[in-house]
This record gives structure tokens, sequence and C-alpha cells, in this order.
């Protein structure tokens, strides 16, 4: 059923809101999953309160937070006794997190060059967002609208928001003009330590860009397509069994990449704390902090996904192409049918890894980091790519 | 060679850090709700009281003996050998009591260094440090310790320290 | 049409990794560090000074405060310093009692460099992993003397009293589970690769350079310098005890971190060893009521956990405060060391040179 302009506009729309809230709703859960999950591998709670305010201030004095008219602090409390369930004690502390970025002074440091320095979180944040039209979370349709809903009813709400040929290039592209954002907003801050991060991080994207794109040459090479929905099919469930290998070799190398590119430990040269205090957005308070924030969660949700889509399976159950052997269960079988469920949950997965690496390992030098990157993942993913084209020329 | 090549290619070290930190994330997400017999070592302080230890050097308090009387016999052994002269007091005399009697003793608590040494001097038992540790105020002048006034004096522990296991000698 | 410039950027007063006040003025060719200057004196109180008005007794506490994390230690070298300089003989039992919690306090001090190295490196968790058993020291330390940091352990002459009971088994119980931690910090660091490429060859200093700067302890071991005052002029119970001076050659920060580990597990032997063989008797040493010396100096050094701590009293005649007193810090002198290791190296070296050089910079600027 073709649609008229009037109902591709309104799904459209409805489709971007629903993704931007999903995005924006994710963020800050992962910032809570990150002080809790680093906590735990510390051996300690991580934030186990309503981020002090007006509860924490009564749970100090009058001793109630431990029953149930403590308010939200007692809820937390009896929480954290359930076992498991625990670990989503001071899941508030995300609300707070988000209002005191929200609400805290906008600080314009003088000497600053105006324009770029508010412009430039704002190419970032954007960057970050738009890439993810080209994600397809499912293959099909979520649900589809009941007919009575006014102007859309009947049709079938997309896990995607658009389904171009040209998908990966997409993201690409424009996933790397955040970059700019960085160095611009480094640039923009008159002041040393930023310039220091904002240099260091557009070597650091420019040089992992390389191995980042080539290591996801060997998914576009097995499949022949850059469309998301198809590579993330294809590779899931029509790859020949040598492959299978070459994904699991390429999946990692690609994450590596990834965490480069993320700015995340190991890679996270551009904001090491410990040696240029925060690094590019050292000058940047409020609001524009939190949309350099922002664009830093979302693009690692966006390497996750790409991961998960690639390399995991992307809709199917099992990854690297195992789901192939699968397939002659039959087309109709549960573990067969693609579902956003299976997307999301290697997305989270690959979340928790990417927390779980933070909490682990040291920081990479400058000098080396381009060690790795230009003399080991490059001519590894090299490799990968001529061992995929003669799997692709055996099949 | 061939080892050794392997051995950059496939991240054994890494893994190992990675195992570790792992099992730590199950074994506290498993045990986070307990109390007692867990891995994770922070306590959660103002719900759960922490333990001190007895010996535990906290805020200087004088004491009375059992008819209620001040122990201190104006001796000035603790003025004297205080490091950091946080320690005032004023010799006088009381009916009924052969000994001399502090009409002030005042104590200075911002700059007092809880040392203990004011309490070694003493030879008559007569100050002692607590087990308040809760000691921050938010005026200047709820540092400075005497004999009266009803929010702070040397007898009583302050309001501020409401969790401190002294709460549970009173 | 473009011209390029040296950069000077201020590492400190505030910044996350110059473990206090240190303010090191960098002058930057990009990321390579062209100059190195470390300015001291944002934490200067006058010990020295403070000193002397006070008498022997009080002016203990102000040692506590030079290097707050290993307090124990510079409690020792006032303590026994002044012994010597007035020639009181300590009872056996006090000088084991020393000897014990002196080693607990240099795992406690090795502990938190440890913890604040790796995390400057970005291995964040294994500062909590240290801090996790630097804990259960502490607790060992309130247990004893009833603070956990600014200690003022012992007294001139002894200790104020005997162990509490119940110590030896908490202590014990550290031991038992102290070498299983040591074990989990190198599984996180020694093999992994990114903490070698860190460390090692980074911020070099041969042994001939260390001398020539003065630089003691782990540091001067690490270049392959055997020099521990425990084995050449042994103090309190150490020449009762069995240990080993771990040595490397390499010099660089990597050999350091190897050096101070292997210094832990020394400790571990040797808090065992007191333990074991803690003898009976009384912890306190006959005192006259009031310290007055003859006109007398003396220079007492011990082994800190940072390297050589010196306490030099200058008496004076029918006065019971020090005429003089001076402290060779060892954070101070070593850090001395800090331009020769990173000229010429990486921004990122730098900071791996402060936290492998292990000031404390109360100690530095006293």
């Amino acid at each position: 059923m073709p649609m008229t302009l009037t109902q591709l506009v309104v799904m459209a729309l409805l489709q971007i809101v629903l993704l931007l809230a999903f995005v924006m709703m994710l963020v800050p859960l992962i910032t809570f999953a990150e002080r809790k999950v680093i906590a735990y591998v510390q051996v300690r709670l991580g934030a186990t309160r309503t981020a002090g305010g007006l509860w924490g201030a009564q749970a100090g004095r009058t001793h109630k937070s431990r029953t149930l008219t403590g308010g939200l602090n007692g809820l937390m409390w009896y929480l954290g006794r359930v076992p498991m369930l625990s670990i989503f004690r001071g899941l508030p502390v995300f609300i707070a997190d988000a209002v005191k970025l929200l609400t805290k002074e906008d600080i314009v440091p003088e000497g600053a060059d105006k324009a770029v320095f508010i412009l430039s979180p704002a190419i970032s944040v954007i960057s970050a967002f738009t890439v993810f039209s080209a994600v397809a979370f499912a293959p099909g349709a979520l649900f589809t609208f009941p007919a009575w809903f006014p102007i859309v009813g009947g049709l079938p709400f997309n896990a995607f928001l658009t389904d171009i040929n040209v998908g990966l290039l997409f993201i690409l592209g424009i996933s790397s003009v955040g970059v700019y954002g960085i160095v611009l907003g480094a640039w923009a801050s008159n002041s040393k330590y930023p310039l220091l991060g904002g240099l260091r991080s557009a070597a650091q994207i420019i040089s992992y860009e390389v191995p980042l794109t080539l290591s996801l040459l060997v998914p576009v090479i097995l499949t022949g397509s850059l469309n998301f929905n198809e590579m993330a099919r294809r590779t899931a469930t029509e790859v020949h069994w040598l492959a299978i290998p070459l994904l699991f070799v390429g999946f990692f190398i690609y994450t590596t990449c990834a965490f480069a590119e993320t700015n995340r430990v190991p890679f996270d040269l551009a904001e090491a704390e410990t040696e240029l205090v925060s690094g590019f957005h050292t000058e940047y308070t409020g609001m524009k902090f939190s949309f350099y924030f922002l664009a830093e969660y979302a693009n690692m949700i966006l390497v996750s996904a790409l991961a998960a889509g690639f390399f995991l399976g992307g809709h199917y159950l099992l990854p690297f192409g195992f789901q192939t052997f699968l397939m002659k269960a039959g087309e109709t079988a549960w573990f067969n049918q693609p579902s956003i469920l299976f997307f999301l949950g290697k997305v989270l997965f690959l979340l928790f890894v990417f927390i779980w690496v933070r909490a682990t390992l040291p920081r990479y030098r400058y000098d080396q980091l381009m060690h790795v990157g230009w003399k080991y993942l490059i001519p590894y993913t090299l490799v990968l790519i001529f061992v995929a084209a003669l799997i692709r020329y055996i099949a | 060679m061939a080892a050794s090549f392997l051995r950059t290619l496939i991240p054994f070290d890494i893994y190992g850090g990675m195992k570790l930190t792992g099992k730590y994330f199950g074994k506290v997400f498993i045990q986070s709700n307990r109390q007692k017999k867990r891995t994770h070592f922070t306590a959660e302080y103002p719900e759960v009281k922490v333990k001190l230890a007895p010996r535990y050097r906290g805020r200087l308090q004088m004491i009375k003996d059992e008819q209620g009387e001040i122990k201190c016999v104006c001796c000035l052994a603790c003025e004297k050998i205080c490091p950091t002269q946080v320690i005032t007091i004023e010799k006088g005399k009381k009916e009924g009591r052969k000994t001399p009697y502090p009409t002030r003793y005042d104590f200075e608590m911002e700059r007092c260094i809880f040392c203990e040494f004011c309490v070694e001097s003493c030879g008559f038992d007569s100050i002692i440090l607590n087990h308040q540790f809760e000691l921050a105020a938010y005026n200047r002048e709820d540092f400075s310790h005497g004999m009266e006034g009803g929010f702070q004096n040397m007898f009583d522990v302050t309001p501020v320290g409401h969790y401190s296991v002294a709460e549970d000698v009173q | 049409m473009f011209k390029t410039e040296e950069m000077e950027i201020n590492l400190g007063p505030q910044h996350p990794s110059t473990h206090g006040v240190l303010r090191v003025k960098l002058r930057l060719d990009g990321e390579t560090v062209v100059k190195c200057t470390p300015i001291i004196g944002y934490l200067h109180r006058g010990v020295e000074k403070i000193c002397e008005d006070k008498t022997y007794f009080q002016g203990q506490v102000w040692t506590d405060r030079m290097d707050y994390v290993a307090s124990v230690s510079n409690n020792l070298g006032w303590a026994e310093g002044v012994e010597k300089l007035f020639g009181i003989t300590v009872p056996r039992r006090a000088h084991y009692i020393r000897t014990m919690l002196t080693e607990l306090n240099r795992l406690s001090s090795h502990l938190l460099w440890l913890g604040t190295h790796a995390l400057d490196i970005g291995a964040m968790t294994v500062f909590l992993y240290a801090f996790r058993e630097r804990e259960q020291i502490l607790d060992c330390f309130e247990a004893f003397c009833g603070a956990r940091l600014t200690t003022t352990a012992f007294r001139i002459g002894g200790l104020r009293e005997d162990l509490p009971p119940g110590f030896i088994k908490q202590v014990q119980a550290f031991q038992d589970r102290f070498l299983d931690c040591l074990d989990e910090y190198e599984t996180l660091l020694t093999e992994n690769r990114i903490w070698k490429k860190r460390t090692v060859g980074v911020a070099l200093l041969n042994a001939d350079d260390a001398i020539a700067l003065g630089v003691t302890g782990p540091v001067l071991r690490a270049a392959g310098n055997p020099y521990d005052i425990r084995k050449a002029f042994p103090y309190a119970a150490y020449a009762e005890m069995q240990f080993d001076v771990p040595t490397r050659t390499a010099g660089d920060t990597y050999a350091r971190y190897q050096v101070r580990l292997e210094e832990m597990r020394q400790s571990h032997r040797i808090i065992q060893q007191c333990v074991d063989g803690l003898p009976e008797g009384p912890v306190m040493a006959k005192l006259p009521k009031v310290l007055k010396s003859e006109v007398n100096e003396v220079y007492h050094a011990i082994e800190a956990p940072k390297g050589e701590l010196g306490y030099y009293f200058v008496g004076e005649k029918g006065s019971q405060n020090p005429y003089r007193m001076h402290v060779r810090a060892p954070s101070f002198v070593n850090l001395q060391a800090l331009p020769k290791m990173t000229e010429g190296k990486l921004l990122a070296d730098v900071i791996a040179a402060i936290g492998t050089l292990d000031v404390v910079l109360g100690e530095v600027d006293r």
C-alpha cells in the first residue's frame, strides 16, 4: 500500500521521536550502569542513594532512611536487600545527573571563540544522532498501527528510519564528522589542555578510522551489500562456514578500533583524566558539556550496534554466522526469527564490555596508540580483507 | 618467534585481568544485598554504623565521677603538654570541695590534632577522647567547647555526631 | 606563514595526578617535554622551625604530618633519633612491635603508591583493590593507637601501651590474605601489555645518576644499587630479621614497580617473623621525668617507604627543646630526579615519572 505524503511525514516524525527518545534515555542509563558496573568490579557498591539533595540531607539527619517512610531513600534501601535486583539501587541518580547537567551554569571562557565554542558540541551531537537513522533495530515492522489511528492507521511501524542501499557508507561518513566537533571545541576553548586533547583526538580518530572501515569491509565483501538489513541478515544466516573464524577475528579487531573511535579506555587519550585534566571538554560546562557527553555515549551505542549487526549475528540469535547451521531447522522455528530483542541484547552486552574494559585496563600513550593502529591493526585488517575476498571467490 | 608472535596476536595477558575483574563483578552482583559475608568492602555508612576500635581517638570530653562532680583538679598538665595549645584552664574554688575546681575549661577543636597527649598526661583520668568522629559544624563558634553552653560543651557529645558509636554508649 | 612555538603548560598545583600540590612547569614541543621544572612549597608549614619550639615529646605529632601516608615510619625516625640523643635503651618487645608496625606502614604506603600510580596510568581498579588492603592495615593502626592516618604511634623510650587484645589475630588475618591480594594486582598489571608499554623503558634513571642526585629507596634499588638502611645500618629489630633487599638493574618505571612489589613480599615476611617471635616483657624504658640534653648532635636515618628518612637533632644544654631539627626527607630529594627522568620524553611519561617517584608533597614541602 503506497503511503501518501502526509502519512510519510507523520510516520517519519513518529519514528524520529521514538528513536531520539530511545537513544536519549539509553545514554543516562548507560552512565548509571557505568557507575554501578565499575563499582561492583572495584568491590564497592556505587551509587546507592538518590544523589543527595533534599532526600539525602534528610537521610543523614533523621535516621529515617531505613524505613519506607524515608521516601525514595527508604525504597532504595529495601531494593538493596533484594538479591540481584540490588544493582538497581540508586537508579534515580541518572535523573539527578541529567538535571544537574541541564541546570548548571553555562560558562564561556574569556578569549574563547564564542561562535565556534557554541557550535562545536552541536556538531558532535547532531552527527552522533543522525547516524541512527540508518541503523535497523529489527529487519521488519515493530508493530502495526490499529486502523482507528489517525492518519497512519493500518500502517506498519518499522524498526528502522530509512532502508537506504548505502547505509554503511552513510553511517561511516556522518559519524566521522563528529571529530570536527571535538577538534573545533578544543581549539575554540582557548586553553592549553583542551588543545592538546583535541589534537590527540584528531590524530587518533583519523588513524583509527582506517582500520575500522577496513574491518567493516569484511562483512561487506562477504555479503556484497551496503544495506544494513541485508548485511545483518546475510552475515548471520548465509555466510560460508569458512567465514566464521574470519568474522570472529574481525569482530575483535573491529571492537578494538571502536574503542579508539569512541575515545574509551584503553584509548581515551583525548580526555585522559590524569594527564589532560579532562581533555577537549575541560572548559565546557552545563548543557554544552552534556552535548559532548551525549555524543560520546551515542557513539558507543552506534559502534555496539554496528558490531552486533555485522559480526554478532544482527537480529538473529547466534553470533558469527553460526545461525547458518540453525537455519536448517526451518524458517518458522522461534530461534530462527529475527527479533529486536536479540539485537538489543547484543548491543547491551557490548556496552557492558565497554564499561568492563574501562574498569580493567590502563591507558596507552599517544605514540603507542599510533603504533598499534598503523603497524598492527591496519596490516591485520588488510589480511582479513584478502581472506574474505578469497572466501567470497570460493563460495 | 612464532610463540611470541602469537602472544602479541592473542591477548592472554588482558584476558587474565578481564577474568579477575569479571569475577569480582559477578561476586558483588550476587552478594551486594548482604550485610554480612559479602565481597564488597564499603560500609553503607549513615544507615549502618561503623565499628570503631576501643582506643579510637575522637573528641575531647570531660569526665564526672559518681557524684556528678568534675574530676579535673586543674593541674594544668594537659594545657602544658598540648602541642597546639587548644586547652585553656582557669583555676578556681568551689564550696565543699577540697581540690581546685576549673571555673573555665575551654577546648578549641578547630586546632585540635587528636594526639591524645592530654589524656596521657592526666593523672586523674578526668578527660578522655571519646568515640565521636562526626565533628563537622556549620559555624566557627561551634568548634569552641567550654564547660557551659547548650549546643556543645565538654560533657556531652555534639548533636551533629548523630551516628557515632558514642550514641550507643549514652 | 606558519611558525611553530613551544608551549608552556602548568601541570598542577591542582591537577589530578600530581599527588597533592606539586606544580610542574613544562615546556612542550608538541607532546615532547623540552624542559621540566618542579616548583614546590605550596604545602610548607615550617615543621623544622616549629619543632625548635616544641619539646622532644611534643615534636612527634609534627612528623605525622610530613609523610602522611607513612606516619609510623616518621614516628619511628623521630623516636629513635631522640633516644639516640639521650642514650635511652628501648626494651626488646617494643623494638619488635615498632618493627611490625613500621613494616605494616611500609605496606600501606606502597599500596597507596601502587593504587595511585596505576590510576595515573589509567588502570582504575587496582586503586580500589589496593585501598581495600590498606583499609585493613589502617584498622590495625586504629586498634593499636586510635588513629588511622596521623598515628603518633610511638613514644620516646618505647610505646605508650602494649598491644591491644586481639591485635596479633587481626594482623595475622591480614597476613593470611595479603599474598593472594598481591597476586591479584600482578594479574591486573605485571603481564598486561599496556602496562608494560607504559612502564618499560620509561623515566630511566641509572645508578650513577641516582647516587649523584642523592636518590634513595626503591628508586635507587631499581637502578641496581642494593642500598637499604635496614641492612646497612640496622635499627629497631631489623638486625634479627631475615629478609632480602630486592634489586633490579633496568632503572625504569617497570623495574621500580617490580622492586616495590617484591618489597611488599619481604615486608610480609618481616611482619610474620615479628608476629611469630614477639618477645615478652615491658614496652617502655625507664625515663627521667624531664628530658634534658647536653649540647649534642645526632643524625639518625631509617629506611622509610620512600627512601632514606634522616632526622638531625642538635640539643641545647638545659633545654627540653631541640636547638635545631632537620629532616632529610626522601620525597624531597627524590623529586630532584624528575627533570632528569622526563626531559625529552612525552607528556604522558611525566605523569608516570611523578607516580613512580612516589612523592608525598607533605614531606617535600614540610
